[in-house]
């Protein structure tokens, strides 16, 4: 009997929670993540550094998950959010164990906000600061899906372990053309830290914050998740270019990526027929540390060698890229018949250069942007509508007029006169 | 009876749950639609660059070393100015002097120089605020293609410092950014009329090897397929030319009405004063 009952409440109880599900939009939604979706990891650093207690008074660890508590809860649904810890689990002083130390804390995928808050709570400040290793395994956890990738490492402390070095694993990572950033947070002012997160930042075209006080903390990170979901997921399409036009690729209109090294010369090729206008801009970033003077150089030329248009800029200085661009209109054909495409080759080159000690592989990255648009012929005359403007005009009209009007009235005196006589 | 409590609280939270998952959805449709509220965040290079209208405050949140992009839209014969006032964080955690810098591109990622304003402005370390500004040469409707002038189309801003003690990077910092754009009238009306520099954000066709494969990427099937391209900014209301209207139609009517009236005065004149001489009808 009691049995029964309780069957029965049970399935009273399952078919409303069905009906609900039925309606519910979010669980609508939370079934069908779509597959370019936005992936965000979370990297904390829970080593024994995070115990000190210097953030508005409280533990660096407890400023962290109380961050997280807030980030967790303000995630946007389509945001696919995962969390990494690195230094969690070795407390020793086996340099070998404590940097292989980092685990996949919660799956990248859409967040059950109580668990993962309640796997956050269970972190303690522990063991070492493998921050390379934590990419790494971030990266991993991120691959699959269209959709953008970030990482957001939140430390305290410089790789304890040397090697791999953070940085280039950071470049290492943008340049598998997956189109990862890594946005830094420092929870000190301490200088290598700073040197070494602003270094992955810059790496994968990232920010750097420092963080000195417990809401900063949380702020930034909520808007670093939000912009995730903002970012188009439009990434660009990679492509090689080639050292001669010969052998160049044929981009066609959109975003391309790319990556070259210091000093040299990249060609690709375009096609653009009669009554149409080439537009290429290219940008080449500083993803390393470059010296301070730098150029860059995108000229158009004919298979022939004869080059069309330029465009070029140089600059000196603090830089995240440095770009230019070009227009190259195709005149339309004496006969309308003509319609062939011309080929156009684009030749891409940069001046940066790097002190020896900067490592010289992967190349810095650059973005192609080509368009093919309708061209519109040279006007006729450059004011509007052939107007025009100013008392010289007025003074040209009047004088004008004035002579013509003499003119006239003379030649109809003398044609009276001439038939008079006649 | 217990079994009615259970439907009770099951329906009780799903409707929680439905609530909960409906509120935010619409204050988010809410905001979509309205359109007009001031962007709060900004890009971090060109492809990501916030859009703003022109005569919009737009805010944002950032470190100090980030690059901040922002894009808004120009039209033939007007002149943009973009004005930036940056928030910096307090002296007492800063360790010297700034140089805050705002640099403008034009649709091309082409640098633009600033005809006006300060774009480069050194903040001491005691200043709380530092304000950069540039204002563009006037737009043009056409230009050669070798040259650099601005033309119409979308105009990126990149907001950063450009020298700072290396103490300093991270702190954070609030920007807000206005670009205007002021009309210059018939004085420099142009003609021509170049397809607006407003770079498409898509990714481009897979990159093909030789000419044939090119061909099924040409941009004519693109087009054709895309359709509905997302670009870095929506066209002005009133249009990317300066429209048909210019105060150079009243200067040569005005013109042209002045010579009809000379012509009649000219030849007025050489009938000399015979004309009057002429009899009355009915005398």
């Amino acid at each position: 009997m009691i049995i029964k009952k309780r069957l029965a409440t049970g399935a009273l109880g399952l078919l409303a929670a069905l009906a609900c599900g039925l309606i519910s939009p979010s669980a609508a939604l939370a079934d069908e993540p779509a597959a370019d979706s936005p992936k965000v990891e979370l990297v904390l650093d829970v080593s024994g550094s995070m115990r000190a207690r210097d953030v508005d008074g409280d533990s660096r660890m407890a400023a962290a998950k109380q961050a997280f508590n807030e980030v967790l809860d303000a995630t946007p649904e389509e945001v696919r959010l995962g969390i990494r810890t690195l230094g969690a689990n070795y407390p020793g002083k086996d340099r070998e164990a404590g940097c292989r130390d980092s685990e996949r804390l919660y799956p990248v995928g859409q967040v059950d906000r109580t668990e993962a808050k309640a796997a956050v709570a269970t972190l303690r400040p522990t063991g070492w600061t493998p921050i390379g290793l934590a990419l790494r395994g971030a990266s991993k956890d991120l691959s699959g899906g269209e959709g953008t990738r970030r990482i957001v490492l939140i430390t305290d402390g410089e790789d304890s372990c040397g090697l791999p070095d953070p940085c280039d694993v950071a470049r290492e990572l943008a340049a598998q053309g997956t189109h990862l950033v890594v946005d830094t947070l420092g929870l000190t002012l301490d200088r290598k830290v700073r040197e070494q997160l602003s270094c992955i930042a810059e790496a994968t075209g990232g920010t750097y914050t420092a963080i000195q006080h417990r809401d900063q903390l949380s702020s930034r990170i909520k808007q670093l998740v939000r912009r995730s979901a903002d970012t188009p997921v439009e990434a660009p399409t990679p492509v090689q270019g080639a050292a001669q036009c010969a052998k160049a690729p044929y981009l066609g209109s959109g975003l391309y990526s790319d990556r070259e090294s210091f000093g040299e010369h990249r060609w690709y090729r375009m096609r653009v027929a009669p009554g149409q206008e080439l537009r290429a801009s290219a940008s080449v970033a500083a993803d390393r540390a470059v010296d301070p003077d730098y150029g860059v150089l995108l000229r158009a030329v004919t298979p022939g060698g004869q080059e069309l248009v330029r465009g070029s800029e140089a600059g000196s200085g603090r830089t995240d890229v440095i770009s230019s661009g070009l227009r190259y209109p195709v005149a339309d054909a004496d006969d309308d018949e003509d319609t062939t495409a011309r080929t156009v080759c684009l030749e891409l080159s940069q001046s940066f250069s790097a002190p020896a000690s900067v490592k010289r592989t992967p190349g810095l990255p650059v973005e192609l942007a080509v368009d093919v648009v309708d061209n519109d012929d040279q006007p006729a005359d450059v004011a509007a509508f052939g107007l025009g403007r100013g008392w010289v005009l007025l003074a040209v009209l009047t004088v004008g007029g004035l002579l013509v009007g003499l003119l006239w009235g003379w030649l109809a005196r003398w044609r009276v006169t001439v038939w008079r006589s006649n | 009876m217990r079994a009615l409590r259970t439907v009770g609280a099951v329906l009780t939270l799903c409707t929680a749950a439905w609530l909960s998952a409906v509120a935010p959805a619409a204050a988010d449709s809410g905001d979509g639609k309205d359109g007009k509220d001031a962007p709060t965040e900004a890009g971090t290079n060109f492809r990501t660059a916030t859009e703003i209208e022109p005569g919009q405050k737009a805010t944002a949140a950032a470190s100090t070393g980030d690059y901040l992009y922002w894009v808004f839209p120009a039209a033939a014969g007007q002149v943009p100015k973009v004005e930036a006032t940056l928030k910096l964080p307090d002296g007492a955690s800063r360790h010297g002097s700034a140089t805050w810098q705002l640099d403008v591109y034009d649709g091309l990622r082409r640098h633009q120089p600033c005809a006006s304003g300060a774009p480069a402005r050194r903040a001491a370390q005691q200043d709380a605020s530092v304000t950069v500004s540039c204002t563009l040469r006037q737009v043009r409707s056409w230009s050669e293609r070798w040259a650099n002038d601005p033309l119409q189309g979308a105009y990126y801003v990149r907001l950063t410092v450009v020298d700072l003690p290396a103490q300093d990077l991270g702190l954070p910092i609030d920007a807000d950014i206005e670009a205007s754009v002021r009309d210059t009238g018939g004085a420099h009306a142009d003609g021509g009329d170049v397809t607006p520099l407003n770079p498409a954000l898509r990714a481009g066709p897979a990159p093909g090897t030789d000419s044939a494969q090119a061909d099924g990427a040409s941009p004519d099937s693109e087009d054709d397929k895309g359709g509905d391209v997302r670009h870095a900014v929506a066209e002005p209301e009133d249009g990317w030319g300066s429209g048909w209207w210019s105060d150079r139609w009243v200067w040569t009517v005005i013109g042209a009405a002045l010579a009809a009236l000379a012509g009649i005065g000219g030849y007025t004149l050489t009938r000399g004063p015979r004309a009057p001489s002429r009899p009355p009808i009915d005398a």
